[in-house]
């Protein structure tokens, strides 16, 4: 599609129309300004969790087909490397990338300037202090052993100290809104920052202050892993995807209904699974069906997030072409939806039974985890760093690059994730077939995951690189944003 | 949306609702078990682990054994975990009923766990008088309720019972020990080499064994040829023989040969751990769960845990 025949906006003649929109641009600078230092520095400590986790990634995958490497190396032994990979992750990037899209779009949908940002710079150095405290106690040997919660207590209590603050000025900023109208983003972000500390502190406590009996203390970590992974980074992921695909395509969201009812069955059902991973475990039946249900469920979210998304976007898909937020965030938007669908084709007990145990469910996170929310976060940086540097992305070649390995790199993974875990999953439940044979299935997915590997770590320094530029003063000095494709960059001058 | 009350009362209804339904119920349901007795109140099933294996757990949990091992039998209806001999029935909540953390894994890259240490060949408590091989394997008078696995690696116990390894190693009924000579990439010739007291007819002890934990964790390829779990070394000391050889240090295979005049023995750790490998048993019946494996699970009684030394798999680790 042109680009020129896009719809635009009717022209602003009349006077005080164009003083009410210069005075809104005026304040969304003034906003921006104040929101610039404490987002670049969640941004910045985000991209370099993301390089650690990466390396660290790259080195689990490829110790899982080289065992005797570094044998002798309490520290680096593939135990410690694996959870110290997936809280970096999982607390270094991403959520302090989504903190800082959060915050940024806090102020501007409440339109409010942030107020003594430097007390939120020390929640963020808070909180990085909070992660490499947890990951060298990983690596030290002090892991607690509960899948996603692996670090040590004392490192989850200055997590929980950064957090309140990051909160406290969150919600300080919703206080003080003006305007009465409060925008579907804002739901999500109000859910996500007032759910995780609820989810993360009773999770802390059962496991840690009053530790649960027995098994219980798993169940509690699968509901925290799952209440993070939808209510944390699903409500911001979903929350942003909210806010950038309207303002990229300049164009209001198909329908604030459809939204509400979105929200509203999201945060039922999504709360309620995470069961559905102990299957069949020795828990009592109905709480695990339960959770299936609930998964099911979550087609209804889902289904109107998605056709919410795509009646947005209908007739404006031609703008992937040229806008990078746009593209990663719609490819976010999408994962989403495979996500989900996958999530409930394995919650299934026919088909949990063959997949519980294997490498599928490390497919479902990375799906979560990365195809969704990490690509919609790379689309906000995308958006949000120009706007706080007073710059634009210096090379649209990088920019294509990080987005094509990305993809391919996730895809990849998933891929060969999911094939490994059905193939041993079927092997698995033969008995005639010896545990060492089933396992054979694995090693050569294992391979292409490092493959996938490499991809993502080019991805990454690729972004990581751009960002410094960025960072450092170095980007274009432009008035138009750097479009992935230039060609017909004036056409779309007159409206971006 | 307007109104902040009801966008506030919702998002905490969720969190509640969830946490109630998920949490706090079965909590209610299953949070609160004992110990189950016999009629008599005796043998209590589960009883809590000794000091080293719970320092084994926390070693377990801490180097992401996790990742790779499950330890949980699911029902014969629901999976092959039982045809595959890693149970005589599915796991209970009341089996963990002491464990802290409890680790019941989300992944095998490695088999299950649940009952590897039911899986070790019956040990001899009194090893030195059976030093010497008995063809029928080790039907000895000791074979008592001392000899039950989970105390198979207390503390009293060294993990390297050479005697013991001759005995099973010269049973022609321990297939276990033929499972490990044809996986084994030890040729047999070179293990009488191998500076040591005991000499099996590959080097290789009895699977499941406490020397055999110790030799698979130092050196998991020279057991399980194509396994890919990592080598624990650094949870063993490699040091000089200072006088005489130590009574624990590892017999390894020619891949790892150390030295001469030098051994491997293990920390601590090592010992703590494979204490707590050798504790995991959920043989015992529990009134709440149907056995479904061969033999019946019911407590087992000294006669049968001689007639029959190793449950282990005859067809290798499964």
């Amino acid at each position: 599609m042109n680009p020129a025949d896009v719809p635009l906006r009717p022209p602003t003649t009349s006077e005080s129309d164009v003083t009410i929109r210069d005075v809104e641009q005026v304040e969304r600078a003034l906003i921006d300004a104040s929101t610039r230092l404490p987002v670049l520095f969640f941004y910045g400590s985000a991209i370099v969790w993301l390089l650690l986790g990466t390396l660290l990634a790259g080195f689990t995958s490829f110790k899982l087909h080289a065992p005797d490497l570094l044998a002798n190396v309490s520290f680096l032994t593939w135990g410690r490397v694996r959870p110290a990979h997936m809280n970096v992750m999982v607390y270094g990037w991403a959520s302090m990338a989504g903190i800082g899209t959060a915050i940024w779009l806090m102020a501007r949908l409440c339109r409010t300037t942030l107020q003594h940002p430097l007390l939120l710079i020390g929640g963020a150095a808070f909180w990085n202090l909070g992660v490499l405290l947890g990951v060298s106690g990983i690596l030290a040997g002090d892991s607690t052993g509960y899948e996603w919660l692996e670090f040590p207590p004392y490192a989850a209590i200055l997590l929980f100290v950064a957090y309140s603050l990051v909160v406290s000025w969150a919600m300080l900023m919703f206080r003080f809104r003006r305007g009465d109208h409060i925008y579907i983003t804002q739901w999500y972000l109000l859910g996500a920052f007032l759910w995780f500390p609820w989810v993360y502190g009773a999770t802390q406590i059962m496991l840690f202050v009053v530790p649960l009996q027995g098994v219980m203390q798993e169940a509690v970590t699968w509901w925290f892993a799952n209440n993070l992974l939808f209510l944390w980074f699903g409500a911001i992921g979903l929350g942003t995807a909210y806010y950038m695909i309207p303002k990229v395509i300049g164009r209001p969201v198909y329908s604030y209904h459809l939204a509400a009812i979105g929200f509203w069955t999201y945060a039922l059902f999504a709360s309620w699974t995470g069961m559905q991973r102990l299957v069949d475990g020795p828990f009592p039946a109905w709480m695990i069906t339960a959770s299936i249900a609930a998964t099911i469920l979550t087609i209804i979210p889902v289904a109107t997030v998605g056709l919410n998304h795509h009646m947005t976007m209908r007739g404006y898909f031609g703008l992937l072409r040229y806008s990078p937020t746009l593209r990663f965030t719609v490819f976010g938007a999408i994962s989403y939806t495979v996500f989900s669908l996958v999530g409930v084709l394995i919650s299934l007990r026919s088909v949990a039974r063959y997949v519980q145990f294997t490498q599928a469910s490390i497919a479902y996170s990375h799906l979560g985890l990365y195809a969704f929310f990490t690509m919609v976060m790379f689309g906000s940086m995308y958006y949000i760093v120009p706007r706080l540097v007073g710059r634009e992305w210096r090379y649209a070649s990088l920019i294509k690059l990080h987005f094509w390995s990305s993809t391919y790199g996730v895809g990849l993974m998933v891929l060969m994730l999911l094939t490994a875990g059905v193939a041993q999953g079927g092997a698995l439940d033969n008995p005639a077939l010896s545990f060492t044979e089933t396992s054979e299935y694995v090693p050569m997915y294992l391979r292409g995951r490092s493959v996938s590997g490499l991809l993502l770590m080019v991805a990454h320094f690729v972004f990581a690189f751009h960002f410094g530029l960025m960072l450092f003063g170095l980007g274009r000095t432009a008035s138009v944003p750097t479009f992935l494709n230039p060609q017909e960059e004036e056409a779309l001058e007159a409206r971006l | 949306m307007k109104g902040i009350v009801p966008l506030f009362l919702g998002i905490f209804g969720t969190f509640a609702f969830s946490w109630a339904g998920l949490i706090l119920i079965p909590n209610y349901q299953i949070g609160h078990l004992d110990p189950q007795m016999d009629e008599d109140g005796n043998d209590p099933y589960p009883a809590p682990k000794s000091g080293m294996v719970d320092r084994g757990r926390r070693i377990y949990a801490a180097n992401g054994c996790v990742y790779c091992h499950s330890q949980q039998v699911r029902a014969d209806y629901a999976a092959s975990d039982i045809d595959r001999k890693w149970g005589e029935r599915r796991s209970a909540p009341r089996d963990y009923l002491f464990e802290r953390p409890v680790v019941l894994g989300k992944m095998r890259l490695g088999p299950d766990l649940s009952n590897i240490g039911k899986r070790a060949p019956v040990e001899d408590e009194q090893a030195p008088t059976a030093a010497s091989p008995t063809p029928a394997g080790p039907t000895t008078p000791q074979a008592s309720p001392a000899t039950n696995p989970a105390l198979g690696a207390s503390p009293s116990t060294p993990p390297a019972l050479s005697p013991s390894t001759a005995v099973a190693a010269a049973s022609p009924a321990i297939s276990p020990a033929k499972v490990a000579a044809v996986t084994s990439p030890v040729p047999a010739p070179n293990a009488a080499t191998t500076a040591g007291t005991t000499v099996t007819a590959n080097g290789a002890p009895p699977p499941y064994s406490a020397a055999w934990h110790h030799r698979h964790l130092y050196s998991p390829r020279s057991l399980v040829l194509d396994s890919n779990m990592p080598a624990y070394h650094f949870l063993y000391d490699k040091r000089r023989i200072s006088g005489e050889r130590a009574t624990d240090a590892l017999k390894l295979g020619e891949g790892d040969a150390v030295p001469e005049g030098w051994e491997v023995v293990p920390t601590y750790d090592a010992k703590c751990l494979v204490a707590y490998l050798m504790s995991l048993d959920q043989s015992h019946a529990l009134k709440e769960v149907k056995a479904t494996g061969a033999p019946p699970a019911s407590a087992p009684s000294p006669a049968a845990s001689s007639a029959s030394p190793a449950p282990a798999p005859t067809k290798g680790p499964k």
